[in-house]
């Protein structure tokens, strides 16, 4: 136990060094590889903890970054005041919305479940593309560049950090928290919890609810970070993203999904800047991944240790 | 009485206008009915959800565009290039089936979903390395060409041609399933594949099998879907939502279901369309979360 702390602390030491190390261009890359932490992490929550695969998480990241850009457009206040509340904004939007999403999804399992979180995504995509008044349509919004200290790459950065931090701790003492722990049961086998006296239904909903606040925040965030949203955030073809990050990291640790986005974001820039075929390329990582390394790096890690 | 939400539904009262509609509903649903079909067999006996139906649908329009540019717009040649993309098709998917998916028929689902979304990935760049990045369009075979008289309007032959050879390829899947050993395996390994394997059937080659008429159907529906359509490398992005909603509505793993709701939502696209131009696609995707909160099993599949 005592290493782990020492371990975090570490870490902890390092990602607030990294503004002197990196340059303005690979800075912003850390400010997505965070953000991306926290998507894919709450995402795992999901998956990896409760057993639940959502084929529709983009429509959480993609409601939390509309309702911050939203919110920062129409806002009279200060840079300061409005980016204090800007995370606030986007959780509770999120939140709201997965309280009618999960309230229906969680009713069904294994494949419905997935089917239903597919069906929801696709709904609000039609929204975001459609109410052009409100979200800018297909052009998305744009000109999300917050002025001062915030414009600052590395202004930014703390401010991601500030945010990414407390919530993947949140997350982390809610996974080995008694509720996490049932939380794992049900995954296991959810007619046993039941005969616990636990409510089966409520406690994935709570899940549901949390896993799609904390995504609404790291849409927010990185929404800031391009300075633009567009509506393909919601479409289905942005649903692969977080479970590529998860599986690529491995499903069974905690911090996993964490290292899936670190090496899913800089592969991304790496190709992108090689060749316009990132699909291409993407596709081929997926089936390597998935016939070489199903368990995920930290899986193939510690099975190399053990 | 004809101005409701501010839209104006003067057009209900016009016959013409509504027998128009319900024509180009039906012949869009047929063009559903093509993809949807293979969907719901392959999920029936594979229980996978194969996102790259819809990539597989646009592979067989621009093999049958490249085809008719050389084989020019004859009847026999259309034909020649049904077959052809039909039978293209069913090798790609016969090789998808052999060598990325028997292997993760028992993994976890994310591996399952990640797979056939690296397929999407994969064979969407693929038509982009081949085809480029152009919308193609191909013309109708000169027979079918030009339009017709029914019921009172004007409608494009080609839209008439779809209607009915949906229905000819409703008439022999159905024929197929029911009246042949192999489509008897298949609904018997939609029903229960274990079982299936025990009585010493090779469910092996059934799934191959079955793969590969998923993806010819869905080859056939491209090609002749071609004519209508602006064929390009994001047709596939919207295709396969559509036949999720269908297969969704019908029930997953029903050829009977996935006609019907070809057909149904066909028909309300194509009303939705006039009475809410902005928000018709809503209307399916609402469609589609009612059903699976209610009837998750759809209007005509069984519950497990």
């Amino acid at each position: 136990m005592k290493i782990k702390r020492l371990w975090f602390l570490f870490t902890l030491a390092f990602l607030v060094f990294i503004p002197w190390m990196l340059s303005d261009f690979w800075l912003y890359i850390a400010i997505e590889v965070l953000t991306f932490a926290l998507y894919a992490l709450s995402f795992n929550f999901l998956l990896g903890f409760g057993g639940m695969l959502s084929f529709g998480h983009a429509a959480f990241f993609g409601v939390g970054a509309y309702s911050a850009a939203l919110f920062f457009k129409s806002s009279q206040m200060g840079v300061l005041s409005t980016f204090a509340l800007v995370p606030l904004i986007a959780m509770m939007v999120s939140a709201t919305v997965a309280m009618v999403v999960g309230y229906f999804s969680v009713r069904r399992s294994g494949i419905y479940f997935s089917m239903l979180t597919f069906a929801f995504q696709m709904l609000l995509y039609t929204v975001a593309l459609k109410a052009s008044w409100l979200t800018g349509g297909y052009d998305g919004t744009m000109g999300l560049k917050p002025s001062g200290i915030l414009g600052q790459p590395s202004g930014y950065y703390f401010y991601a950090l500030a945010m990414c931090v407390p919530c993947i701790y949140v997350l982390y003492r809610l996974v080995h928290s008694p509720y996490g722990l049932i939380l794992r049961g049900l995954k296991d086998d959810p007619l046993r919890v039941q005969y616990l006296g636990i409510n089966v239904r409520n406690h994935q909903w709570i899940a549901f609810i949390i896993s799609a606040t904390f995504a609404g925040l790291a849409g927010a965030l990185f929404a800031f970070s391009t300075g633009n949203v567009f509506p393909s955030w919601l479409n289905w073809t942005a649903s692969a993203t977080p479970v590529l990050m998860a599986v690529l990291g491995g499903v069974h640790s905690f911090f996993g999904p964490a290292l899936g986005a670190l090496v899913y974001v800089v592969m991304e820039v790496i190709v992108t800047g090689q060749t316009q075929y990132w699909p291409l390329a993407m596709g081929v990582i997926i089936l390597l991944l998935v016939y070489l390394l199903p368990m995920g790096l930290v899986g193939f890690f510690s099975k190399v240790k053990a | 009485m004809t101005e409701f939400l501010g839209q104006n539904f003067s057009w209900m009262l016009d016959p013409l206008v509504l027998v128009r509609q319900t024509l180009a509903g039906i012949s869009n649903g047929m063009m559903l009915f093509l993809i949807s079909a293979g969907l719901s067999l392959i999920f029936g006996v594979q229980r996978i959800l194969n996102f790259a139906h819809g990539t597989l649908f646009m592979m067989g329009s621009f093999v049958a565009v490249s085809l008719s540019s050389v084989l020019g717009d004859g009847g026999f040649p259309f034909l020649v290039i049904l077959v052809v993309s039909m039978l293209v098709l069913a090798a790609l998917g016969f090789l998808i089936e052999w060598v990325l998916l028997r292997r993760v028929y028992n993994a976890a689902h994310e591996l399952q979903l990640l797979v056939t979304f690296a397929l999407v990935f994969i064979l969407g760049d693929v038509v982009k390395l081949i085809w480029g990045n152009e919308d193609r369009s191909m013309t109708a075979p000169s027979l079918l060409s030009g339009s017709s008289h029914l019921l009172g309007v004007t409608f494009p032959t080609y839209r008439l041609f779809l209607i009915c050879s949906g229905v000819f390829v409703a008439a022999a899947l159905w024929l197929l399933l029911h009246k042949t050993r192999w489509g008897i395996l298949i609904r018997a390994a939609s029903n229960d594949r274990l079982i299936l394997g025990a009585l010493g059937v090779n469910t092996r080659w059934l799934y191959s099998s079955v793969f590969a008429l998923g993806a010819a159907l869905s080859g056939l529906g491209g090609a002749l879907a071609a004519p209508a359509l602006s064929v390009g490398p994001g047709l596939h992005v919207q295709v396969i939502i559509d036949a999720f909603v269908v297969v969704v509505i019908g029930g997953m793993g029903s050829v009977v279901g996935a006609m019907i709701a070809s057909l149904l939502v066909g028909v309300i696209n194509a009303f939705g369309v006039l009475a809410f131009p902005d928000w018709s696609v809503v209307l399916t995707f609402a469609l589609m979360a009612v059903i699976l909160v209610f009837r998750p099993w759809g209007l005509f599949g069984s519950p497990e």
